[in-house]
């Protein structure tokens, strides 16, 4: 083959870096899939039309893991370091497990008490940890060098957030239905 | 006369450069064919002037098949060879469809692929050739008025439509001889007829609840680009079970055995004319067989609000998937007949708190929405008119232990896509693994749909958990999927392209091409002979349209000599050869292409990346 495998990042021309304007990025790749998609390439021979496919895929792919935080911040840790976070992993901060502890509390009182109001509530407070964690994590990807461990934290702890808001939409699915 | 004319590489080739290509709204009641001319996109007409093609097949027992209208004439005299709403049947098996009461129990067997099969005087007739039937009744149409061969077409599926029932539609395209472009989803065919007609760009609600199926999708129009955030829906709900809540009302009032089915036939009958009048009226009077009364509009509504709501709960669950609420939709496109319904539309105006437009013609919609994207894929226009991304209307897992499904890809993700997942033994000494293909939202297994299973074998015994099973989904752009299992460690591999356990298989598709009528006069041969001769003309064409647009910019002489050499031998051989000497020829130029097709790829995204940036500034 003509050359290395892209990064994620390179596919959309940007610098490996957490911080990113997804609804930019959005547009971008709506700008790169209007050249290779396989619609374009409908009437074209086989050859074309096989490497379209793989480069929408990959542009797809490529796609859902920078828009997502978590698997962005995951992503941007094994290119820069090759650390592996994607699989299971715990980290010992006990600070952050009382604080764990007491969100998990709160959500099940919550949907115990089937409050929609209050469930929303506790979504927003969720979501504003979220942010922060994640200015966190911008800043934590800037340091030179790269502080590993406080790294495997952030990613841990914002991945409990964002697990944490999936549940709360489930439990309002289940209030809903 | 020559079939076809091929002329010296770097010359231009192309007679008449204008292909047919056609939308076909493959619908549970109604069906439709519709095709760009003349820069308008139209549905077409039979003879009598009537767009709309009735989904009902009749068998009579001297083998006449009749489609449309001169079936529907049989549906309660000859109701056992009558075949409607065939398309609830589509991928399921036996036991998924006995429920629907239209077929009797007694009227769906078993075929031997699993798939149900409806018995008739002219033999088992399995869904996939029943559809077969109304699609060529659609070509043969279209081939008719517009006076010359389609060179393919797009067929519309209901947005949720899971693979098995994708996979089946396809196969009854092929047994119909149509080559299918691409299957697109009814309610993405309806915003691009309704977007290209208004042009309003941002955020769209596409509401299609037709007679047996309900959509919802939520698109966003940018640019010519129409983009599937989410879609949701149920393919066993919409029209048909409106008519149903109210027969049923009907048999008990007339005090009906459940068990007679002709008379179960003649009242589904009446419930869908009472339901279609009471969309104008407020109330209307009953014959029923020996049974005098009357409906007014809020009896029927108390009779189908529940089925409403369930529309309701689903459009919920999407917005939700697509991270909008419910204001944030501009607005709300009605399509399918049902949405004529007052109920309906009241309903989702409470729930979007805005009116839904409904001025648009609902039946057609989908068909013209379909044959303008046909027209953009047979290469009628120009590139850049626009652009459909759709997504997997249904989670794809696999099972694991303990009959759990995992997700691999999940629910609304964008097609075509990749994803793959390790998985790795569990027993010392293991040297094979069965890999369980389903689709659906539950956690277990026996609540999801099963589309396949195979076996990765030859796996190298190893202590238990030691070998790297990579198991990867890769979904096309008609959101089919083929699934691959490789042992990373050795490269034992492993793939299968996923036919559905209630499908057809290969062997089963020709022989009914076989047997079908359209094929019998011709020979099977010779037309196959004819179409590799068109996919040689196809790929000169594809390939001397590339040279002619970077061809010298991105190839040496002696490259581009060497692509121009090889398809010089192709239009010879085309002219000249047998099939698979045709065949091979493309592969030939296929592999004298590689290194310039992945060029012009990455040319062409070079420049996309370039013209992006400059277009934001
Ligand atoms: N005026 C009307 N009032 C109420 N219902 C109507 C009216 N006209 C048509 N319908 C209903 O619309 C349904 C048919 O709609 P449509 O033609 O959109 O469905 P389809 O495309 O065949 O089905 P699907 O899209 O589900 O496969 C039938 O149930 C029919 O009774
Ligand atoms: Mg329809």
């Amino acid at each position: 083959m003509t050359k290395a495998q892209q990064n994620y990042f390179e596919i959309f021309g940007l610098e490996p870096n957490f911080s990113i304007d997804v609804p930019k990025l959005s547009s971008k790749l709506r700008a790169l899939l209007n050249s290779v998609h396989p619609d374009r390439f409908a009437s074209s021979g086989s050859q074309q039309q096989m490497l379209s496919m793989q480069k929408t895929t990959q542009l797809n792919d490529a796609f859902a893991v920078l828009k997502n935080p978590v698997k962005r911040a995951q992503y941007l840790l094994h290119l820069k370091t090759g650390i592996d976070t994607s699989k299971e992993h715990t980290v010992n901060d006990p600070e952050f497990l009382m604080q764990q502890l007491e969100l998990r509390e709160e959500l099940e009182d919550i949907s115990a008490s089937s409050d929609i109001s209050q469930l929303n509530q506790f979504a927003d407070k969720i979501s504003e940890l979220e942010e922060v964690q994640e200015q966190q994590m911008a800043e934590l990807f800037l340091q030179k060098p790269l502080d590993t461990d406080e790294l495997q934290k952030a990613i841990y702890k914002l991945q409990f957030l964002h697990k944490t808001l999936s549940d709360i939409e489930q439990a309002e699915d289940k209030l809903l239905s | 006369m020559a079939l076809l004319q091929i002329s010296e590489p770097g010359k231009s080739t192309d007679p008449h450069q204008h292909r047919l290509a056609a939308g076909i709204d493959l619908g549970t009641t109604n069906s439709l064919i519709a095709t760009v001319r003349s820069g308008k996109a139209e549905t077409l007409a039979d003879l009598e002037g009537d767009h709309i093609l009735p989904s009902i097949v009749h068998y009579a027992k001297d083998g006449t098949v009749s489609v449309g209208k001169s079936a529907k004439l049989f549906v309660c005299s000859d109701a056992k060879n009558t075949i409607s709403s065939v398309k609830r049947l589509m991928g399921r098996g036996l036991k998924d469809v006995q429920k629907i009461k239209e077929f009797s129990a007694n009227q769906l067997t078993a075929s031997g692929t699993g798939m149900p099969a409806v018995e008739t005087d002219c033999g088992m007739k399995n869904p996939v050739e029943v559809s077969s039937e109304i699609l060529k009744s659609l070509v043969k149409r279209a081939e008719e008025s517009l006076g010359d061969e389609l060179g393919g077409v797009i067929i519309t599926v209901p947005a949720y439509f899971d693979e098995a029932q994708r996979q089946a539609t396809k196969d009854a395209a092929q047994i119909a001889g149509v080559k299918v472009l691409r299957l697109i989803s009814e309610p993405t065919a309806a915003a691009v007829a309704y977007g290209l007609d208004t042009g309003s760009e941002g955020i769209h609600a596409i509401y299609d609840l037709g007679g047996g199926t309900f959509d919802i999708s939520i698109l966003r129009l940018e640019k010519g680009v129409f983009e599937v955030m989410a879609t949701g829906g149920d393919s066993a709900l919409g029209g048909d079970d409106f008519d149903r809540a109210i027969a049923g009302y009907l048999v008990e009032q007339a005090n009906i055995d459940k068990g007679d089915r002709s008379a179960y036939q003649m009242a589904m009958i009446k419930a869908r004319e009472v339901k279609e009048a009471l969309t104008n009226k407020e109330r209307v009077e009953i014959n029923f067989m020996h049974w005098k009364g009357s409906m007014d509009r809020a009896l029927m509504e108390s009779l189908i609000a529940s089925i409403v709501d369930k529309t309701l709960a689903a459009c919920r669950r999407t917005l939700k998937d697509a991270g909008l609420k419910a204001s944030e939709v501009q607005d709300i496109v009605m399509v399918g007949g049902s949405t004529r319904v007052p109920l309906v539309r009241q309903k989702v105006e409470e729930y979007f708190g805005k009116k839904p437009l409904t001025d648009i013609d609902p039946d057609k919609v989908v068909a013209i929405g379909a044959a303008i994207q046909a027209d953009v894929l047979i290469g009628n226009k120009s590139d850049e008119d626009m652009l459909l991304l759709d997504v997997i209307p249904l989670s794809l897992g696999v099972e694991t232990m303990g009959g759990l499904a995992e997700k691999i890809i999940p629910r609304n993700t964008p097609i075509p896509i990749a994803r793959a997942q390790e998985f790795t033994t569990y027993k010392d000494g293991q040297t094979a693994m069965a890999i369980h293909v389903v689709q659906g939202e539950r956690e277990l297994v026996e609540d999801c749909r099963s589309l396949a299973r195979f076996e990765l074998r030859g796996i190298p015994p190893m202590v238990a958990g030691a070998a790297r099973i990579k198991v990867t989904y890769q979904v096309d752009a008609d959101g089919l999927l083929k699934v691959t299992a490789e042992e990373t460690i050795t490269g034992v591999k492993s793939d299968i392209t996923v036919k559905p356990s209630y499908g057809l298989n290969d062997e089963q598709i020709t022989s009914m091409l076989q047997s079908s009528v359209s094929h019998a006069e011709e020979d099977m041969k010779a037309r196959m002979l004819r179409e590799q001769q068109v996919e040689a003309k196809r790929v000169i064409e594809a390939v001397e349209a590339a040279l002619a647009e970077n061809g010298d910019e991105l190839l040496s002489k002696d490259e581009r000599h060497a692509i121009e050499e090889a398809l010089k031998q192709l239009a010879y051989i085309a002219e000249n050869g047998d099939i698979e000497a045709i065949e091979e020829a493309i592969k030939v130029v296929d592999k004298s292409t590689e290194e310039f097709a992945s060029r012009r790829m990455d040319a062409s995204i070079a420049k996309a990346l370039v013209g992006h940036e400059i277009d934001e500034i």
